[in-house]
């Protein structure tokens, strides 16, 4: 299966700089705007990779929004796509924080931007929301496993459970679910 | 040798935080201010405060802060490439393996479970940034709005981020 569309080194930094640039509040916040960009608009991905890549970057250590980059990156253009992703996500934060850290020796001077984040973090949770909407039925949510995704929910945003145990209750029940019956069937011949 | 020890430590923070920004930042301060004392507790609040209210991922911010006021321009670049490099290496060994074995029945499977998983999970992220969100009158308008215009115009999120931060800015 070969990719849709072929993402321009250039355009691949644009976008993922663009993505850095605007994402407040942690990697999950990046979300809506890699799809837009990744597979709305540029049409580089489908819907199931995007979620598959956001599956196996939170599965993974570190930070989870460089590890979006490394499996987008690399799935549109191999390594100098991965690096090139990598470098657009992280340097626009880099930039910032070196530019407060040699100006502003206080929290406090930042006062302006308290106000900029009374609108945004709003905003940014309406932004999630409507991805999370969009993506459920592409992602396999139906009636009977609504209670699945909605359990996880609770656990990690309200009781703050790790999201690293049930990544591993989810892939110990999916392998044992598919190789139990083909165990069986093969018995059986 | 601080240069050294910069970069080992938050190789070693990304390598053993699983669950992004906030578990990272638990590791940080476990590391940087309990055990190495290049901090103390009030200036990593401050940190956690500015990583919070910049762009860009949590961890990375927190690293360059960090790495700047410990060392400067090289520190924060050594602390920066130690808390993403590990990471990037385990995550092109997940990315190749997917490519390798996504058309197997059992890797399929486990696919199919994390993407419901996975949408159980970003809803947590909108839960956690939730809970801070919702402060006052204003920004559930905001929320409401924001939510409106994007699902009926599809406007891009980039454009409504900075719609809502220039609101904040005049009116927050």
């Amino acid at each position: 299966m070969s990719e849709p569309n072929k993402a321009s080194l250039l355009k691949l930094f644009v976008t993922f700089f663009k993505i850095g640039a605007f994402t407040i509040g942690g990697a999950y916040a990046m979300i809506p705007l890699i799809r837009t960009e990744v597979v709305q608009k540029n049409g580089w991905l489908r819907d199931e990779d995007f979620l598959d890549g956001i599956a196996a970057a939170q599965s993974c250590p570190g930070p989870i929004a460089a590890n979006i980059s490394v499996y987008i990156g690399f799935r549109l253009r191999r390594t100098l796509g991965m690096l090139t992703a990598l470098l657009g996500t992280i340097l626009p934060s880099f930039i910032t924080i070196l530019v407060i850290a040699m100006f502003f020796d206080r929290v406090s001077d930042l006062a302006a931007t308290e106000r900029v984040f009374h609108a945004l973090r709003p905003a940014v949770v309406a932004l999630i929301a409507i991805p999370v909407i969009q993506m459920s039925k592409t992602g396999g949510v139906s009636l009977k496993n609504f209670w699945f995704p909605l359990t996880a929910a609770i656990l990690v945003g309200v009781f703050n459970l790790s999201p690293i145990w049930l990544i591993l209750v989810t892939v110990v029940f999916a392998v044992l679910t598919s190789v139990l019956p083909f165990w069986r069937k093969e018995r059986m011949q | 040798m601080l240069y050294l020890d910069l970069l080992l430590t938050f190789m070693k923070i990304s390598i053993f935080s699983f669950g992004g920004g906030y578990a990272i930042l638990a590791m940080i301060q476990q590391e940087v201010v309990l055990k190495h004392h290049w901090l103390t507790q009030v200036e990593f609040q401050d940190i956690v405060a500015i990583s919070q209210m910049t762009p860009g991922p949590i961890a990375i911010n927190a690293a360059t802060f960090i790495g700047y006021k410990q060392a400067g321009v090289l520190g924060s670049a050594l602390c920066t490439l130690g808390v993403v490099l590990p990471s990037v290496f385990v995550m092109l060994i997940i990315t190749l393996t997917y490519l390798k074995l996504r058309n197997k029945p059992w890797f399929k499977s486990i696919f199919k479970y994390l993407r419901i998983l996975t949408i159980g999970l970003i809803s947590a992220a909108g839960i956690l940034i939730g809970k801070g969100a919702f402060v006052d009158v204003f920004s559930v308008l905001i929320f409401a709005l924001v939510f409106l215009v994007s699902w009926r115009y599809k406007v891009n999120p980039v454009l409504l981020m900075l719609g809502a931060g220039l609101v904040g800015f005049f009116l927050g």
